[in-house]
């Protein structure tokens, strides 16, 4: 097998006002024609610098030592118009979210053809046409359509395919796929892993396979390196590095990987208690009826976000939420903590809740939110004390302390240091943050918190510790909690009881116990399906 | 972009402008200002002043009034001028047409300019041809068109003696020196008009290159020009549109001072002339006018915004 691409004690540092900061050390790598490599690091890891460095797209404080070559040609040295030649012809790439890597102001075709154009010197006219039978390659259905239509005019998976059709196009040697199905559903994920490896079977490229996932990487890889702090800390053969980790680091990674045998939670909720939240054919709309539609009598079109759900949380139950974006989850979260207004019937520990009127202090203070990005949730302008107690000043009974002690206390409850009070959000990395987001939920002793992602925007090794507190937390609290993700391993781990959303509706309740016998639903069970088995060390 | 859109839009003009004649009527009610004694001076008879009041329609109820004044201008006739006894009309669209031929020759100028002065200044961004260009616009944005118009007379009038100072040629009369005449007040507008553009260019320009799509056009192997010009420049466009419409309403009304400075007899010095000498029929006329060419800039500016961007879904 011929190298392809080989990285060779690749060394690269950004200049910054204080020094340098290594960001790649000594990476070496090789890809063979028709060989996958899955390069696998959590965030700040290295692994996107290691794409752009092989793409030759630093920015100017870049300063490199070592080797970077595709075959023969030294890329490190190569001009700027050989890198032009090569970029796009010789080297393709896949981006990580199709809805921001496509110009939102020009038809697909017209982005797809204009690299036939530029590299395979091809008319206008003859690229069209070329660009038409490469839709249709990666399996589009109305090719002759989907050139004529614009990014907003597709799906999520479309436009993946557009770009996966982009890269293939003029047969490079070479294809880096960063984090290609990310920011994907994972339905749509699992089609394009297969269109991916179909392609990769056919064309016999070299593929640089960049993920945080760790099972998503043993299945689409043949080897795999895993990045640490811009180390490659351990590299070979997917089933050697799986099953036998030498490495620390890839040990405490895969350890991190959410199993669904490996339960974490062992309370049971008392099924004939009376339950905490009981929601009757709850239905969310959005949208309103335009000015001129209602001036002429015309019927405005509204948008439905849930459509008559209907479900009862036990006191200390975890209730799983799953389903892709725009199913409907954040918008029944929303609904409950009076974000959204709703139709239909709720129940909180027996009192009906008509609407949001009716959700005065004592409710509120029952029933806490924490968001997925805490960037965007904690006030940047407040120090962490601050942040802390509005609550205790707005919730806190009257025994609670409200001082520096019960801010302590608090951040001592999600296991950070007391000292962290008087520190800014800005001073915190992304799982710190979410823990001081979390502190902030338990500050009001609720009886019902809603996690809506809360650990989706965190590596996986924090988002490990992260769900160990939550369950701790459960654990000491009796919180009931309607945890809601996209990550089924995950919420198999922790929730009682998973419900599965489907386009606004609830199209599935299933006992976690009874999962694995087999969803009733056909959506519960492609979702099932879909979800890479995570990869053990043990198996 | 539908043709239903675009008749909605138009329909939604017309309703706009309906709304500015109602107002604009009824503003012109309150002005302590009454229409016969402005005609026949402050020594005329009691009768006199009632024949002229009845001749003119003056004491009919106001919903009266204001439906003979509105039949009039949708057919055309903004009434009598009390100052100067003649039909408000054409001297009005005259004195616009003044206007527009400054608009038009600023606007060039500025689109010449300000899109590679913005362009240059995104590239360039942190280097010396940035800060020349900031520099540039910050001076325009922030003088006043009195002093830049005072300084450029100085220069090219005085000084050197290149141009003519003031006053006005119709271009049909004599086409070179009617153009020479316009030099000062195009320079003076545009200079204005450069620092806004520019400004918004360059902010616009600076943020798209920045985004995924410039990058993934970058790693397609795509050449600079290619990713500057197709990809970044049309995304970059779009919010300066807006910025160059509401200019355009500037330009038409709003560019008074300049008018003045150099006497250059647009409508909006032909509109000073009419408030001060209460001739309340040219003060209607005008306001309408200056309102329906806004209207008109904004519309054109949101088909070219939704021509650019088809994002933009109209239902």
């Amino acid at each position: 097998m011929a190298t392809i691409l080989d990285i060779a004690g690749y060394n690269l540092d950004y200049a910054t006002p204080t020094g340098f900061t290594r960001a790649l050390d000594a990476v070496t790598l090789s890809i063979g024609g028709g060989e996958v490599l899955g390069l696998v690091g959590e965030s700040g890891s290295g692994k996107t610098s290691l794409a752009w460095a092989i793409m030759r797209y630093l920015p100017q404080s870049a300063r490199e030592a070592g080797g970077i070559r595709l075959r023969d040609k030294d890329l490190i040295a190569a001009s700027p118009a050989e890198i032009g030649a090569i970029r796009g012809r010789r080297i393709g790439m896949v981006f990580q979210d199709p809805s921001t890597s496509l110009n939102p102001t020009l038809p697909l075709g017209e982005q797809l053809a204009e690299v036939l154009e530029r590299h395979r010197g091809l008319s206008r006219k003859q690229a069209w046409a070329e660009g038409e039978a490469m839709l249709a390659r990666v399996g589009l259905k109305l090719p002759a359509q989907m050139m004529r239509r614009y990014p907003h005019e597709a799906s999520g998976g479309e436009k993946q395919r557009v770009v996966i059709a982009t890269a293939f196009a003029c047969q490079p040697e070479c294809i880096i796929f960063d984090e290609p199905t990310t920011a994907l559903d994972v339905i749509t994920a699992c089609q394009i892993l297969d269109l991916f490896a179909e392609l990769q079977a056919e064309t016999g490229v070299a593929s640089l396979y960049i993920s945080h996932d760790l099972a998503l990487v043993s299945r689409v890889a043949t080897r795999v390196a895993v990045i640490h702090r811009g180390r490659i800390v351990e590299q070979g053969a997917v089933a050697q590095v799986f099953a036998a980790p030498s490495d620390a680091y890839t040990q405490k990674l895969l350890a991190a990987v959410p199993r669904p045998d490996h339960r974490l939670v062992e309370t049971t909720p008392d099924p004939a208690a009376k339950p905490l939240v009981e929601v009757e054919k709850l239905s969310v709309h959005y949208g309103r009826k335009p000015f001129l539609a209602k001036l002429l009598g015309r019927e405005g079109t509204r948008f439905t976000g849930n459509r008559e759900v209907s479900l009862a949380v036990q006191p200390g139950e975890i209730l799983g939420i799953v389903g892709e974006s725009g199913s409907g989850k954040s918008t029944l979260a929303k609904a409950l903590t009076g974000l959204n207004p709703f139709e239909g019937g709720l129940r909180f520990d027996g009192r009906p809740i008509a609407g949001i009127g009716d959700m005065d202090r004592a409710y509120r203070r029952d029933v806490q939110i924490i968001f997925q990005h805490p960037d965007s949730s904690l006030n940047p302008r407040q120090r962490i004390r601050e942040i802390l107690s509005r609550p205790l000043a707005l919730y806190g009974k009257p025994g609670q302390g409200r001082g520096a002690e019960a801010i302590g206390d608090l951040l001592e409850q999600v296991r950070l240091p007391r000292s962290y009070a008087e520190r800014y959000p800005h001073q915190l990395s992304g799982g710190e943050k979410q823990r001081v987001a979390i502190a902030r939920a338990f500050a009001s002793q609720p009886r019902l918190v809603i996690c809506d992602e809360i650990t989706s925007a965190l590596d996986v090794s924090v988002q490990a510790s992260v769900i160990e507190l939550l369950v701790d937390l459960q654990r000491r609290h009796g919180t009931a909690y309607l945890f809601i993700t996209h990550d089924l391993n995950l919420v198999r781990q922790i929730a009682h009881r998973i419900a599965v959303m489907y386009r606004g509706d609830l199209v599935e309740l299933v006992d976690v116990a009874a999962l694995p016998a087999g969803a009733s639903h056909a959506y519960t069970r492609s979702l099932l399906d879909a979800v890479p088995a995570p990869a053990s060390p043990s198996a | 972009m539908s043709p239903a859109y675009v008749l909605k839009r138009i329909a939604l003009i017309c309703y706009t402008l309906f709304v500015v004649s109602l107002i604009v009527f009824a503003i012109t009610q309150i002005l302590p200002a009454d229409a016969a004694v402005m005609l026949l001076g402050e020594n005329a008879t009691q009768e006199a002043l009632a024949a002229v009041r009845e001749r003119l329609g003056l004491d009919a109820p106001l919903w009266q009034q204001y439906l003979h004044w509105l039949g009039g201008v949708v057919q055309g006739d903004f009434g009598t001028s009390m100052r100067t006894g003649q039909p408000v009309g054409p001297a009005l669209f005259e004195a616009l047409g003044r206007s527009l031929l400054l608009a038009l020759f600023s606007i060039l100028l500025m689109l010449a300019l300000a899109l590679p002065l913005g362009i240059v200044a995104a590239i360039r961004r942190g280097r010396i041809a940035d800060l020349v260009v900031g520099v540039i616009s910050y001076i325009g944005v922030s003088l006043p068109e009195f002093v830049t118009a005072t300084l450029l007379v100085l220069v090219l009038a005085d000084w050197l003696q290149w141009l003519p100072a003031t006053g006005y040629v119709p271009l049909t009369e004599n086409f070179g020196r009617g153009l020479l005449h316009l030099v000062l007040p195009v320079l003076t507008v545009s200079l204005i008009l450069i620092a806004h553009v520019s400004r918004m260019v360059r902010s616009e320009l600076v943020d798209v290159l920045h985004t995924d799509y410039i990058r993934a056009a970058r790693l397609k192997g795509l050449s600079n020009r290619t990713v500057l010009f197709k990809h970044g420049l049309r995304n970059a466009l779009l919010p300066t549109i807006t910025i160059v419409a509401l200019d355009i309403g500037y330009l038409l009304g709003g560019v008074i001072v300049v008018e003045e400075i150099f006497a250059l007899p647009g409508i909006g010095r032909q509109l000073i002339v009419a408030i001060q000498s209460r001739d309340l029929p040219s003060v209607q006329a005008g306001a309408l006018i200056m309102a329906t060419t806004y209207a008109i800039a904004n519309f054109l500016a949101d088909i070219a915004y939704a021509w650019l961007d088809r994002r933009i879904q109209y239902d």
